[in-house]
């Protein structure tokens, strides 16, 4: 579609901005542009639309050089959208999109033809500024002024769209409204995209292909997956980033690290929590947030959390909707259950087992309650139709060290083996199908860690923190079990 | 439903906009006719000029001095007075759009200064270039207009890399009060005789004048207005900005260099033949934009109607007004038009205050 060879240009010619660049885009890609305030972004941008003259090398759009063709025949190919959205005096929006019909225009007379009403209809309608038709522009949001901006570039009928940070001055709900009309034309009339984006999560989601600008010259171009290579966009953008999965769409997202984020206070973790216990519930909570993995009903994934709980349903509890009745319960405590891990038993709360200890200078802390009346052997075939008693085993782990998400899987892996070693020496029953229990069938878990010193990627039983979680898990949850057991008797 | 009548609505608010215009300047060129200290009744009035423009007088006797009254002295002067306020008025809106500045009008960026310092050599030295004739005067007065347009633009390249609004206003006024006091100097190097006419001619007016004066200006206002009227459409997409313009398809820089010779023909004519009239390139476009909308497709011929029919009733008052002496036509809409403008400043800025 558009073939840029060998591109050097800039302000002046001695000292050109970009230099040597070489890229293609295909009909019908949205090709995304990316790189740090004066890597040369707009100079690229103004040598492609012909507002800056090239010093070297040759644009081609479908194999003919874009300069040979004159300014209405490329008009009737390129259209392009900018972050300038200033209009002088007050045009109202159907006369400002009308204005991209210019290069159609025929006759003597140059008016609008029905063909182009129509067009111009229908492209106000696509993007949503049919309602503003009559009014003047210059009265407009910014959101707005854009969207009948865009509206003017799509009435051109473009093959190629050019765009340069075109959801700038935009908040999320309209910068995504617009990329996602774009999207859609580019998928329905194959248009091509070439755009300068300066959010890279954005570039991510939107962009085919992503080109990475440094300094006048190309870092990288490909895939979205470049935007995964951590260390090419911290040499980019001299800041720290990491990348992570969306958690819908197979794409990565970034994070920033601010560079004078160091923890406030070192926490000492034995001393930096209050623990509130009653026959109700069970809550611990922290002077700081800790990153925390868990499967609790309420903060389940990987997060930073400060409060943890741990309440008490009745045996017969109708668990149709336990995320927003454990949320109402946790209001009306004074827990907020943005900042909390919530677990459930049916557990009597007095029986619960709470250990602290320091095992190789690391502290540890423990919160266990278990019955096993609902033992499953994971290993068996099981009948799923069998009617479940309550009884679960929740597991509350808070650990001194800094471990990375590999890690906390890790010690998730540490804390259930020591779970299933206790099950199993306690000889506790799946009394379905009479062997060894590995578990019951609704165990929670959560992981709460400082993330103080130096960050370790294992937490495994080769490691200290590893060893220490298996431990104090073992030792907790029998004798949690062996309490539950007694009362049995 | 609505949108529809709406449309409909607008459509034929324009039209009334034009048949207004129109009766408007019918009525004030009949009115700059028939208002003098010599009241000569409407139907002889009619009737010379149908039988001088197309023979068809229907009366049988005319007195030969009221003939002579209308054909050779009120009528060319009613016509060059349309004349000229419509290319003033044309020159503003089209020097106005291409600016984008509201502001701009052929005084404001000194193309009238240049342009009146032309005319002005050729009424003092009183040459003629051979080939020119009598179009000496008006090819001097546009020549020197469009340089000075030149000279104003070589400046504020020079001062800053935008083509920056306030800059081009304050170029153009710097340069208009250097060659006003070229002017000046001119003056006062000649004598008293020739001082007064300059002065006098410099204060602007579209008396005793006669055809000669119609003909001078009509050639360069015909093709002054058919230039600006074709380039509608890229006037209304400079709105946008030079570069964007550029981006539907405009050749900006093509388009630049026609708008502004053709503006400068009409002003350069217009001071060539009346001498120097502000305030009319400024105000009339600025109150057509009020009711039709900024298209240009409307505000360009629609501000030349105005414009023609406001410069007669100017004119109309200014020989009433201590008659049996007349006033510079120039005084009379500098009066009018300056308070108007400053009106229309303030209503803007109150209007948009409100909107905000």
């Amino acid at each position: 579609m558009i073939e840029v060879k060998n591109l050097s240009g800039g302000y002046s010619a001695d000292d050109p901005i970009v230099k040597g660049l070489n890229f293609d885009i295909q009909q019908g890609e949205f090709f995304g542009l990316l790189g740090p305030n004066g890597s040369g972004k707009t100079t690229l941008f103004k040598l492609i639309t012909g507002t800056l003259p090239l010093t070297s090398g040759e644009i081609l759009l479908d194999n003919t050089s874009l300069f040979s063709l004159s300014k209405l025949e490329k008009a009737r190919k390129i259209a392009v959208l900018t972050q300038e959205s200033h209009v002088s005096f007050d045009f109202t929006v159907e006369e400002i999109v009308s204005l991209g019909r210019y290069a159609f225009q025929k006759g003597i007379l140059k008016s609008l033809s029905k063909h182009d009403k129509n067009i111009i209809n229908d492209v106000m309608e696509l993007a949503n500024v049919t309602k503003y038709r009559f009014k003047q522009f210059r009265l407009l949001s910014g959101g707005e002024k854009q969207r009948v901006l865009l509206a003017k570039a799509l009435a051109q009928e473009p093959l190629l769209l050019l765009l340069d940070e075109p959801t700038n001055h935009l908040d999320i709900k309209h910068s995504l409204y617009m990329l996602d009309l774009l999207k859609e034309w580019q998928r329905t009339k194959q248009l091509t995209i070439f755009s300068i984006l300066h959010d890279i999560n954005i570039a991510a989601l939107y962009a085919d292909r992503i080109a990475l600008l440094h300094e006048g010259t190309f870092l990288d171009i490909g895939e979205v997956e470049v935007l995964r290579k951590k260390d090419q966009l911290n040499k980019l953008y001299e800041v720290d980033i990491r990348t992570q999965s969306h958690p819908k769409v197979p794409k990565p997202q970034i994070l920033m690290t601010p560079r004078n984020e160091v923890s406030v206070t070192r926490m000492e973790l034995g001393k930096a929590y209050q623990m509130k216990q009653n026959d109700d519930f069970i809550h611990l909570e922290f002077d700081q947030p800790l990153r925390t993995i868990s499967n609790g009903v309420i903060g389940e994934g990987i997060q930073w959390v400060k409060h943890y709980c741990n309440f008490h349903v009745d045996k017969n509890y109708d668990c149709s909707s336990p995320k927003d009745e454990l949320e109402g319960w946790m209001r009306d405590n004074g827990i907020p259950p943005e900042q909390a891990v919530g677990m459930m038993t049916a557990v009597q709360l007095k029986y619960a087992v709470v250990r602290t200890a320091k095992i190789e200078n690391i502290q540890f802390i423990t919160v266990v309650t278990a019955g096993v009346g609902n033992a499953v052997d994971i290993s068996q075939e099981g009948d799923y139709e069998r009617e479940y008693k309550i009884g679960t085993i929740n597991t509350m782990v808070f650990v001194d060290a800094h471990l990375t998400d590999g890690a906390l899987v890790n010690a998730c892996m540490s804390a259930t083996e020591a779970k299933t070693k206790a099950l199993s020496d306690l000889k506790v029953k799946d009394p379905f199908t009479n062997t060894i229990a590995t578990s019951t069938s609704t165990d929670s878990l959560l992981i709460g860690v400082t993330q103080q010193g130096e960050a370790t990627p294992y937490a495994g039983s080769g490691t200290f923190v590893g060893k220490g979680i298996g431990r104090i898990v073992y030792e907790a949850t029998r004798e949690a079990i062996e309490s539950e057991l007694k009362r049995k008797i | 439903m609505q949108k529809l009548s709406t449309r409909k609505f607008l459509n034929n608010r324009v039209v009334w906009l034009y048949i207004f215009s129109g009766g408007l300047v019918l009525s004030t060129i009949l009115l700059g006719l028939f208002y003098s200290s010599v009241t000569i009744p409407i139907p002889t009035i009619l009737h010379i000029i149908a039988d001088q423009t197309l023979g068809l007088g229907w009366m049988q006797e005319v007195p030969g001095n009221e003939e002579a009254i209308i054909w050779n002295i009120r009528f060319p002067r009613v016509l060059l007075a349309f004349f000229v306020g419509a290319s003033l008025a044309l020159a503003g809106a089209a020097f106005q759009g291409l600016l984008r500045n509201p502001l701009a009008d052929p005084y404001t960026i000194g193309v009238s200064s240049g342009a009146a310092l032309g005319a002005v050599f050729v009424i003092f030295f009183q040459f003629t270039i051979i080939g020119l004739g009598n179009f000496t005067l008006p090819i001097v007065s546009i020549v020197c207009g469009f340089l000075t347009l030149m000279l104003v633009f070589g400046l504020v390249r020079l001062s800053s890399r935008s083509m920056a609004i306030e800059t081009i206003i304050l170029a153009g006024i710097i340069i208009g009060a250097f060659l006003g006091s070229i002017i000046s100097l001119i003056i006062a190097l000649g004598d008293r005789d020739s001082m007064m006419q300059i002065i006098y001619w410099l204060y602007g007016s579209v008396g005793m004048r006669g055809w000669n004066y119609v003909q001078l200006i009509v050639p360069f206002m015909l093709a002054g207005s058919f230039m600006l009227i074709i380039h509608y459409r890229e006037l209304n997409a400079l709105a946008l900005g030079e570069d964007a313009a550029e981006h539907i398809g405009v050749n900006v820089k093509k388009g630049k260099i026609f708008i502004l010779v053709g503006a400068s023909l009409l002003t350069g004519a217009s001071v060539a033949v009346s001498g120097s009239i502000g305030f009319v390139g400024l105000v009339i476009p600025h109150l057509v934009r009020l009711v039709t909308g900024p298209n240009h497709r409307h505000v360009l011929p629609l501000s030349m109607l105005l414009g023609g029919s406001f410069l007669i009733l100017a004119d109309i008052l200014a020989r009433t007004i201590i008659a049996p002496k007349e006033l510079p036509i120039g005084v009379i809409t500098a009066l009018i038009g300056a308070p108007l403008f400053a009106f229309l400043l303030i209503r803007d800025r109150v209007g948009r205050g409100k909107t905000r």
